[in-house]
């Protein structure tokens, strides 16, 4: 017999058995309630307030828990989902290359791109290389849930939620719509493995002998 | 793109229907041959290679460089399976079937083989599926999933080669993706019979090229687009436009000519993206041309999508109220002009109502004005239902007459039904200026845009239809999304006008109008309007549909987020 | 620090209270002699119900706030801040939120719906407010002393029909709720209406039950006066003299009449309508009565509710807690020789006495409101119909048999310390685990084995 089972059971051959004399009779249990409320009461009164904003540190006999927002604030967990960010490349563009999987990972569907491509001939190596990018990318943050699907969709560490920022209040529904220009903010972040440390553009290298063998492994 | 198509045998030896199973050996089948592919007995006749006896039987084994409608290869070495009268593996699609053979297409060794082949092939792979439109259609990434799914052991450099070779006005080349199955070679060499393209260099640096000075411009290289399992060649209209998940595909038909190839047309929310040729071995096999795959945008360019009068938008019961009371006006003396690309059903209605309510008995042809044709489908009449038109015409008794003859003055009215003009704008605004005409158009050309009343109409894509091609094959066409702004189908119109002409029309579907007037056309009596038509959700060549996981089509929003005052 | 600032702020609040009250004295002092005999009341009239009453209410809206925090484990208001160099830094203990919230009530819209009664929607705030303050005036807040040579009565009114004054008044204020209710023409207003209807009246039964007995005892209903039932609590039941210094048992109502005094704090804690009895507020579903309301007109049913509470605090203080009369010693402490010389000191710091009793009742109403939950509503019915009336009935009974034996009130002092004992008995012995056992966990769990 399970657990729960057992439960019920005995609760229907004894139902009374819940409560005993003692809590069925309600004044002592009423006087009990008020003096634990007159204890609260007394002990924040009397004692020091102590407002270390790490709640379960605070030492004073006062059992306070308020952190004043605006002037205290608590530390942000380091897993914290903050505002959109789009990370910029070194020269300051976006890393994002309008792949769409933050559009599609998005359950709240609050993601859109357009695309776009860098001409061939584009002064920027890098966006020479990389040849698409957003010409549209817009955050509905009135329908992002937070959840932070689309950073882990994300395959060009493009797009970040690492701000510690909350969502800024605004007057109008409009400004929630952080176009691209808004969101590209923060540390330009590269890694090893961006293409366009490997080639200046999307044309074919230079090889002295194309048709030496170059091996996988080795540096054309 | 075709090549896991269900209905597609190989066409050389097309599957005849099962012979009837007999007991014991030699032959077990005679002028049969019978195997076992996965513990599941095959017959086929002889010759028939392994990879088609296995589909038979629902069997499906990867490949990248067979295709049923070209010429064997077996350089990809991805269809690898066990077979018992072999030592080693035998490539399914090149071996042909013996009897008594036992193939097993799951065993380890197959597994080894198929994952050593993947891995070969991601070796020089850049893996920018980001940026690559192929992502969500591509073989290498469905393969991978399902075959490999292994972390890369290669660290280091990849070969680098030209990812932005553009090869002709329709395709664009990514060197580095191409996986050298050759199929686009071997479809240039043995379907479009235009050699363009050929393999170039050795080892890592092999390269699909066009040969040096040459351009790949032939009429069919978008076909290429299709057939290449990866992201190599690329159609430089759709690049970057839109991802292959976001888009939902309606079987519908080309109406660039009269050949009516069979398409997909992928659309998402209320704008075609591309088409995609449909199976149909009567018609096009797996391919269409340029032409014709360019023809999505006819569907959504200079739309007219307002009820206007004299150029000014009115009311929809306004602007009809203004063509009944132009009409019958002119009872009895109106030019009707019908376009041979409006579809069965809307010229079903309109010669219908021509004929009982107008009172006419003769109808000119128009429609668009004949163009280039070539040898493989591309034809020279450029309207894709003027066998429809005809024999519809002949059916309710209504003589056609061609457009040469067409004098408006002739007439107190003209109606006109359809935009499509073998005339220029300008010379049909100046023939048109002298007499009072109602345009039912789906372009806002200058002539239509400058007339009494204009009615927009919905584009094939916004209804359902039918056409006939120009060997008097019916062919349906789905809805892939609803009508634009206040365009409606022409049948809708014609229902419309004739109810406030008196007359009673009372249709709440195309398939009630096709069902209401077929049956007095004999080429069409016993045509089954609603089972003839592609299903919907079908939409074989692509693993990932947008609605396979139960939600409906095109059921995602992905439109900019829009407040008030806020364009991007 | 804090306990510095705490107190010297109950230092500041036994020095206003017996200051208001010298004040008060000196003021009908005052009176008397320029003007004519009994012109005193005026005086109280101002300073008792004016001052006393609307000042205790109006720091009691800040205080039911800072004191629920501090049950709460919470800060409470403290964002107020007034902008004058020094002060802008220091929440002041949330004083500033008084200001503010009385120039928001004043300067707010007073919003009419308009399908409104207007006339009685008009009506409605005052009628629940005027009524109850009112009943103050019966309330006797200190000694009758002469000063400046004339003698000062600490009451505005001393009826002869005194409790009488109360229940009359003490039921009109149903009308302004639920006028309130149904003028609104609101379905959720009418709601509470309803419920504040069907509350108060059933409570007005027990309200009066409960001091039958009391009548009896004392044999009188007036409450200020010689023979007032305040001042035939100040004899002592059982009491000795220690060297001048008497010492006793008092006479005070709540000994003499336990159930009297528990019928009555229950059945006027349910007409001032607090959790647990505000079946006809109730925040979290329908509002209450005044949805409606805005601006000062919400004020009022806002500052009607903090004076009921003053006032019937008051009144329990007068009828059961020997109103500013002290347990022991009263004789001694009224005969010091420096009183003979400065009777309005005696007279301030008897004032201060009630005041401070008076506060501290309201405490323990407030103290009730944040500990309890809301009754059902079928709840509070069978607890003023089956429990209070029947309860209230049979102490009448209880009462007058005791009286008729002695009359003497000594054997209704001795069964209400018996009743006292009892409560305090079942208090202290109940078991302690049983409070925290959790329900259904009875069983031991079974083994996994």
């Amino acid at each position: 017999m399970s657990h729960s089972e057992s439960h019920s059971e005995s609760h229907s051959e004894n139902p009374k058995s819940a409560y005993d004399f003692w809590e069925r009779l309600y004044v002592p249990a009423l006087i009990k309630g008020m003096a634990i409320t007159t204890r609260h009461f007394l002990r924040n009164l009397w004692s020091e307030r102590d407002d270390n904003t790490e709640v379960l540190e605070r030492k004073t006999q006062s059992l306070m828990a308020t952190v004043e927002y605006p002037e205290q604030r608590v530390p942000y967990p380091t897993g914290y989902r903050g505002k959109h960010r789009l990370v910029p490349r070194e020269d300051g563009k976006p890393r994002c290359v309008a792949c769409y999987m933050c559009a599609t990972a998005c359950p709240s569907q609050c993601i859109y791109i357009e695309a776009g491509e860098y001409a061939p001939s584009d002064t920027n190596t890098a966006s020479r290389v990389i040849e698409k990018y957003p010409t549209v990318f817009m955050v509905d943050v009135l329908r992002c849930i937070v959840c932070g699907l689309c950073v882990e969709a994300c395959p060009k560490d493009a797009l970040r939620m690492d701000t510690s920022v909350h969502t800024s209040p605004e007057l109008e529904r409009k400004a929630f719509l952080y176009a691209k220009e808004r969101l590209l903010a923060g540390e330009p972040t590269q890694h090893p493995n961006d293409p366009w440390r490997h080639r200046k553009s999307s044309d074919e290298p230079l090889h002295a002998h194309k048709e030496a063998h170059t091996r996988i492994g080795e540096d054309p | 793109m075709n090549d896991s198509s269900p209905k597609t045998p190989s066409p050389p030896t097309p599957v005849p229907p099962p012979a009837p199973p007999k007991t014991p050996p030699p032959p077990k089948n005679p002028g049969m041959v019978t195997l076992s592919v996965d513990d599941k007995e095959v017959v086929v006749k002889p010759g028939t290679s392994l990879i088609v006896a296995a589909h038979q039987v629902g069997v499906k084994i990867p490949h990248y460089c067979y295709h049923p409608r070209l010429s064997l290869s077996a350089n990809c070495r991805m269809c690898m399976v066990e077979a018992s009268n072999a030592p080693k593996l035998v490539p399914a699609c090149q071996a042909t079937v013996a009897e008594g053979q036992v193939v097993k297409t799951d065993t380890p060794k197959v597994k080894a083989q198929q994952r050593a082949v993947l891995e070969f092939l991601l070796l020089n792979h850049p893996v920018d599926c980001p940026i690559c439109d192929q992502a969500g259609e591509c073989k290498l990434q469905d393969y991978y999933v399902r075959y490999d799914f292994k972390p890369s052991r290669l660290w280091g450099p990849k070969v680098q080669k030209n990812k932005r070779k553009v090869l002709g006005p329709t395709v664009l080349m990514d060197q580095e993706r191409c996986i050298l199955c050759t199929r686009c070679v071997r479809f240039m060499k043995e379907v479009a019979k235009e050699p363009q393209l050929g393999i170039f260099g050795r080892g890592s640096h092999e390269r699909v090229d066009v040969f040096p000075g040459a351009k790949l411009d032939s009429n069919y290289s978008g076909n290429l687009v299709e057939l290449c399992p990866v992201g190599a060649l690329l159609n430089r209209d759709f690049r970057f436009k839109a991802r292959a998940w976001f888009l939902s595909a309606a079987p519908s038909v080309c109406t660039a000519c009269s050949r009516g190839c069979n398409v997909f047309a992928d659309y998402m929310n209320q704008d075609c993206f591309r088409f995609r040729p449909r199976e149909n071995a009567a018609v096009n096999q797996s391919w269409m041309c340029d032409v014709g795959r360019k023809s999505y945008r006819w569907a959504g360019e200079n739309r007219a999508l307002h009820t206007l009068s004299h150029g000014k938008p009115v009311s929809v019961d306004e602007a009809l109220n203004r063509a009944a009371s132009l009409l019958q006006k002119a009872q009895g003396s109106i030019g009707v002009l019908a376009s041979p690309a409006a579809s069965n059903e809307d010229l079903m209605a309109a010669l219908a109502f021509a004929r009982d309510v107008l009172k006419v008995n003769m109808v000119f042809v128009s429609g668009r004005p004949d163009g280039a044709a070539d040898k493989l489908l591309m034809m020279a009449d450029k309207n894709p239902n003027r066998k429809g038109l005809e024999y519809i015409a002949l059916a309710l008794g209504i003589e056609l007459k061609p457009f040469e003859t067409f004098t408006p003055s002739a007439f107190q009215a003209v109606w006109v039904l359809g935009g499509e003009m073998p005339e220029s704008d300008i010379v049909m605004a100046a023939r048109l200026k002298t007499v009072p005409t109602v345009v039912q158009a789906q372009h806002a050309s200058e002539w239509a845009h400058e007339c009494q009343v204009l009615l927009p109409v919905a584009s094939h894509l916004e209804t359902e239809c039918s056409m006939t091609q120009h060997e008097g094959l019916l062919q349906r066409c789905r809805q892939a999304f609803p009508p634009k702004g206040d365009s409606a189908p022409h049948w809708q119109w014609v229902m419309r006008l004739a109810n406030l002409l008196g007359a009673r029309m009372d249709w709440s579907s195309a398939k009630d109008v096709f069902s209401t007037i077929a049956p007095r056309i004999p080429e069409f009596a016993n045509f089954d309007w609603e089972g003839q038509a592609p299903s919907k959700q079908s939409r074989p060549g692509l693993p990932l549909p947008a609605a396979s996981d139960g939600r409906p089509p095109a059921y995602r929003q992905f439109a900019c987020p829009s407040a008030k005052g806020c364009s991007p | 620090m804090r306990r510095l600032t705490i107190t010297v702020a109950f230092l500041t609040i036994f020095a206003s209270l017996f200051g208001g009250m010298a004040a008060a004295y000196a003021l009908g002092g005052y009176l008397e002699s320029v003007w004519y005999t009994g012109a005193s009341a005026l005086s109280n009239l101002v300073i008792l119900m004016l001052v006393f009453v609307m000042v205790i209410a109006t720091l009691l809206t800040l205080a039911e706030r800072k004191w629920s925090a501090l049950m709460q484990n919470r800060v409470g208001p403290n964002r107020a801040r007034i902008h004058l160099p020094g002060l802008s830094s220091r929440s002041l203990a949330g004083i500033p939120h008084i200001i503010a919230d009385v120039v928001k009530m004043l300067t707010k819209e007073s919003f009419t719906p308009k399908a409104a009664n207007r006339f009685f929607y008009a009506l409605a705030p005052i009628l629940s407010f005027a009524p109850i303050f009112a009943l103050f005036a019966i309330v006797p807040a200190g000694p009758t002393l002469p000063v400046f040579g004339h003698e000062v009565a600490m009451v505005v009114a001393n009826p002869s029909f005194g409790l009488l004054y109360l229940f009359a008044l003490a039921s009109l204020a149903v009308f302004g709720t639920v006028l309130a209710g149904w003028a609104s023409n609101n379905k959720f207003s009418l709601l509470g209406g309803i419920r504040a209807c069907a509350q108060m009246i059933s409570y007005e039964i027990a309200l009066g039950l409960s001091l039958v007995g009391l009548m009896m005892a004392f044999a009188s209903i007036q409450l200020a006066g010689d023979s007032g039932m305040m001042e035939q609590q100040a004899q002592y039941l059982w009491g000795i003299q220690l060297d001048g210094f008497d010492v006793g048992i008092p006479a005070w109502g709540i000994l003499i009449q336990p159930v009297g005094f528990l019928l009555f704090f229950a059945a006027a804690f349910a007409e001032t309508r607090r959790t647990p009895f505000d079946m006809t507020e109730c925040e979290s579903e329908i509002i209450g009565y005044f949805v409606e309301y805005s601006g000062m007109r919400f004020g009022m049913f806002m500052v009607a509710e903090f004076v009921e509470m003053i006032v019937f605090s008051a009144i329990l203080t007068t009828l059961f807690l020997g109103g500013y009369h002290l347990p022991f010693g009263g004789q001694w402490f009224a005969n010091l020789a420096f009183f003979k010389d400065y009777p309005w000191v005696y007279g301030a710091t008897m004032g201060m006495v009630f005041w401070l009793k008076v506060l501290v009742l309201i405490y323990i109403q407030m103290n009730i409101r944040w500990t309890y939950v809301r009754f059902r509503y079928d709840q509070i019915q069978k607890l003023g119909w089956k429990i209070l009336i029947p309860l209230g009935i049979l102490n009448i009974f209880v009462t007058g048999a005791l009286l008729l034996m002695d009359t003497s009130m000594r054997s209704l002092g001795l069964l209400g310390i018996l009743e006292i004992l009892l409560i305090l008995i079942l208090i202290s012995s109940s078991p302690k685990s049983s409070l925290h056992k959790p329900i259904g966990q009875n069983e031991a769990l079974p083994s996994h084995h």
